[in-house]
């Protein structure tokens, strides 16, 4: 069996250098076939790696890059302005900074892969990101999946507690991170929803890295709801909603949905999932989705027989 | 040249077909059944999974269609080879279950499927299957989960329609409503069923369809069908209750669909109560998805939809 092949690449905004992390069986050579690329785009509170290619001590399947590399996918993730390994900056990193992000990252995708046109999958804040991409650069993006997404915020409970601290998030570009903050996400839905541990081992990984991670996601979605344009996205889409998450109601997302143009598109709600589908006791659910999604055959366009 | 899809993606060996009857008073109904006892073997935890056929087609005309050289048409031999024990049956009037004087309704195709359940119950051994129904068979499908949930593991509805409100195809149906109602059958033949496919777009189906649907239908005993669906659909809408329907249910819709707006079949789905569930929209498909030219994407989501892990209800 082919082995995990992984490697790190700094991508360039301007004066900021973005860390870039990438997954895939074997490593690249000249003359293969090329393996789709899946782009995967963090959320609010912790970094590219830390959330997508998390190890749990004594438990397995934790790293979604991995389980998309044996798939057969070239996998990459991005820390964002201001998180993990990446260059800090005075700015808070809302989600419009993390479309540049992602357009600097593309272009060391490019430059590795050959290929521009890629399948990009967000969570939470990282869906806002990677739909607010796919509006300004539709030419690079073929598939979006949207995970744990919010469109206006309407009525969204995490929401509505988020914003009560809306001082907290404008007074500093960042905002401090520390164990029983991890262990709140992966409880505020509904506890058992992940296996212990997990919240663990993301607070030891991201913790050995940084401390405290940008406010402007947090204060984009308390504050200036909508940044995404649901018309002007058009790939195909998969939506992708846990039962118990709290950071949208069903209605705001079919509204988003419904108003996708591209009529490739699916709506998926994931029993047994809450708000970090990825790292979800029941996330081999939330994987069979998505890679459904990715791999629909190729549309025949017309029999001409 | 042909649309040669081929969607198996281990030779399952031999595909066995059974046929079985079940009983609903004097009608005698036809089922018939297919499975790979090699594919089975390797996938035991498949459901049993029953379809149920529309308005305009008997069961093996619209499931297990077999155009010799022209790549896989068999919704049943193509999902018996991924491990399925697949099952479908002719309504009452249809095919070559009895012919009798009523218009097999969509409250009669209930019956009709309350009566097959015990049969394949005794064949398979499990007590509740994965259901497909298509169109008016998806209104059968859903009725009768409505009713009989016990029976009902989970549900994929395709060519649904909901309230019929502003549906382009069912607003021309309904000008012939004193025709349907005035016999209780109608003739189908290559030039009904040129017209079933070509009705919202032409070229999503193959030319040769039409008259290889006609002679399988004329094979099967059929050649008309009843007009009990047509009426429901024209005037009795809505046949199903999204919000009594308590198993995972997976809704599948073609781009070019004039049997309902996508407004009504969202309605439908927003309704549906249980959390495990699915809006798959795609391109490149009409009213028939399980025979056009992009039927393996039809396939692809089915079995997607089928196979998807269980759910574990709590981690620790």
């Amino acid at each position: 069996m082919t082995d995990m092949w992984s490697q790190e690449y700094w991508a360039h905004k301007g004066d900021v250098k973005l860390y870039m992390f990438r997954k895939r069986l074997g490593a690249p050579s000249a003359g293969e076939t090329p393996k789709p690329i899946l782009f995967l785009v963090h959320g609010s509170s912790f970094s590219g790696p830390t959330g997508f290619d998390l190890h749990v001590p004594g438990k397995t399947d934790y790293s979604l890059m991995e389980k998309f590399a044996e798939y057969g996918y070239d996998v990459w993730t991005l820390d964002h302005e201001g998180y993990g390994k990446s260059d800090s900056t005075e700015g808070n990193s809302p989600i419009a900074e993390g479309v540049h992000d992602l357009k600097a990252g593309l272009e060391i995708v490019m430059r590795e892969t050959g290929q521009s046109n890629l399948a990009y999958y967000g969570s939470s804040s990282g869906a806002l990101r990677a739909a607010a991409f796919a509006e300004q650069y539709p030419d690079h993006v073929s598939n979006l999946v949207l995970d744990a997404f919010v469109w206006t915020g309407k009525d969204a409970p995490t929401l509505i507690e988020r914003a009560k601290k809306m001082d907290i998030w404008t007074a500093s570009n960042m905002r401090k991170v520390d164990k029983p903050f991890f262990l709140s996400i992966f409880t505020r839905d509904l506890p058992g929803t992940s296996e212990d541990g997990v919240a663990d081992a993301i607070a030891d990984t991201e913790l050995a890295i940084c401390n405290a991670v940008p406010t402007g996601t947090y204060v984009d979605m308390c504050a200036n709801l909508p940044v995404c344009d649901p018309t002007k996205v058009q790939c195909s889409v998969l939506i992708i909603r846990g039962e118990h998450d709290g950071v949208a109601p069903e209605e705001d997302l079919l509204n988003y949905f419904t108003l996708l143009p591209n009529r490739n598109k699916q709506f998926a709600i994931i029993a047994g999932q809450a708000h970090v589908s990825h790292l979800g006791v029941n996330r081999a659910r939330f994987w069979h989705v998505m890679r459904q999604f990715l791999e629909m055959p190729p549309r025949i366009e017309s029999s001409g027989l | 040249m042909s649309d040669q899809i081929i969607h198996m993606p281990v030779n399952p060996g031999d595909i066995v077909g059974e046929e079985h009857w079940a009983k609903r008073g004097d009608i005698d109904l036809f089922l018939y059944r297919r499975y790979s006892p090699k594919a089975r073997a390797a996938s035991p935890d498949k459901p049993v999974l029953f379809l149920v056929h529309g308005s305009s087609f008997a069961a093996r005309t619209a499931y297990d269609l077999d155009i010799p050289g022209k790549g896989d048409y068999s919704l049943m031999r193509t999902f018996a080879g991924l491990g399925y024990d697949v099952w479908t049956m002719d309504h009452e009037g249809y095919g070559r279950s009895t012919h009798t004087d009523g218009f097999s309704y969509i409250a009669d195709g209930v019956e009709d499927l309350k009566a097959a359940v015990p049969v394949v119950e005794a064949a398979t051994g499990r007590g509740s299957f994965a259901f497909f129904g298509t169109s008016s068979g998806a209104l059968r499908a859903g009725a009768f989960a409505n009713v009989y949930p016990e029976r009902v593991e989970r549900m994929v509805l395709a060519a649904l329609v909901w309230t019929g409100k502003r549906s382009p195809t069912l607003k021309k149906r309904a000008e012939k409503i004193d025709e349907w109602r005035a016999t209780n059958r109608r003739v189908v033949d290559e030039a009904a069923y040129q017209a079933i496919f070509t009705r919202d777009v032409e070229g999503l189906t193959v030319p040769y369809l039409p008259a290889a649907a006609a002679a399988a239908e004329m094979a099967n005993g059929g050649g008309s069908v009843p007009n009990g669906t047509y009426i429901d659909m024209c005037v009795n809408l809505p046949a199903v209750d999204p919000l009594k329907i308590a198993c995972p249910v997976m809704i599948f819709r073609g781009d070019h669909d004039g049997i309902a707006t996508d407004e009504d079949v969202m309605g439908f789905f927003t309704a549906l109560p249980n959390k495990d569930k699915q809006m798959v929209m795609v391109t490149g498909q009409a009213h028939n998805t399980s025979i056009g030219i992009n039927r393996q994407r039809f396939w692809h989501a089915l079995d997607s939809f089928l196979s998807i892990p269980p759910r574990i209800d709590n981690a620790n």
